[in-house]
């Protein structure tokens, strides 16, 4: 399957939006907005951490309606979407947890504590580190898929339960600065951090679309692949 | 190491995974299309061949 010309030409316009706005956004990010009176510089490591988790969120629910659709309609197509979104999904999951151990050495004193968020999300980034494992260890495919889209969608009940941890357990994460229940994201943050923070979820969510792009086109290709093999009678 | 040097070593990482990721992925795509551009070429000599 080659990908169209007019399908390459918005990847790329994607791909150019996505580190135009990223540019920008480590501009604001570590030149504009102001130094946090508490935590200091440090503080500023909120832009990449915030982005990252929220797109990782995405990811797993991109996963979540791409499995329910598979087990609904099995189309490859719909395996496709949760098996790259899973992966993407696993990526920033992996780079929030480092985000956050670097922030948390001079905020906390220490790289890692069993925090209920902290170890929550651990847990998100195992199950989603197993459900591509499964998918690699079952040879055949349409078993595979199934068991994968039972497994992505039993682990997106972990996003509640780690959004919900730090109201739930007395928990050493602080609770959420922007989504707040009993205040807006105005009254709580200074509107140059609200504006660093805003530039840098745009960048990471068209970044985020970019990637998943490239890997859905990946997917089909292999699957193609794979059905031409069969054809011709490789396997 | 200062508060700089935490931001730096966060950033670093980050954007350096990414862009291996990024460079990992395309290459994986390249791969995966010169395998399929094999498989078809004996189809397209005999549809060649045939007209």
């Amino acid at each position: 399957m080659k990908k169209g010309q007019p399908q390459k030409s918005r990847a790329r316009f994607l791909g150019a939006l996505a580190l135009i706005t990223i540019a920008f956004g480590l501009y604001w990010a570590l030149v504009q907005a102001p130094r946090d009176a508490l935590q200091g510089d440090v503080q500023r490591i909120m832009y990449l951490h915030l982005p990252s988790i929220l797109t990782a969120y995405l990811s797993f629910f991109l996963v979540f309606i791409g499995s329910c659709l598979y087990l609904w309609k099995r189309e490859k197509r719909d395996d496709n979407l949760a098996h790259s979104a899973a992966e993407l999904g696993v990526l920033f999951t992996a780079l929030t947890i480092i985000e956050g151990s670097i922030w948390g050495k001079p905020t906390w004193g220490v790289w890692w504590t069993w925090d209920a968020r902290l170890t929550l999300t651990a847990i998100l980034l195992l199950i989603y580190s197993g459900y591509l494992m499964l998918r690699s260890l079952i040879d055949d495919e349409d078993r595979a898929a199934l068991s994968a889209a039972i497994l992505g969608i039993v682990g997106f009940l972990d996003i509640p339960l780690i959004h919900m941890s730090v109201y739930w357990w007395r928990t050493l994460h602080q609770p959420p600065s922007i989504l707040r229940p009993d205040k807006l994201p105005w009254e709580n943050v200074h509107p140059a951090m609200l504006t660093a923070l805003a530039i840098n979820f745009v960048g990471f969510l068209l970044l985020y679309f970019y990637l998943l792009s490239l890997r859905l086109h990946l997917g089909e290709v292999r699957s193609e692949i794979k059905t031409r093999r069969l054809n011709q009678g490789a396997f | 190491m200062g508060s700089w040097g935490f931001v730096f070593l966060a950033y670093g990482i980050v954007w350096g995974c990414i862009v291996t990721y990024l460079f990992a992925l395309k290459r994986r795509v390249r791969c995966a299309e010169e395998e399929l551009m094999q498989l078809r070429a004996p189809e397209e000599s005999s549809d060649h061949d045939k007209k």
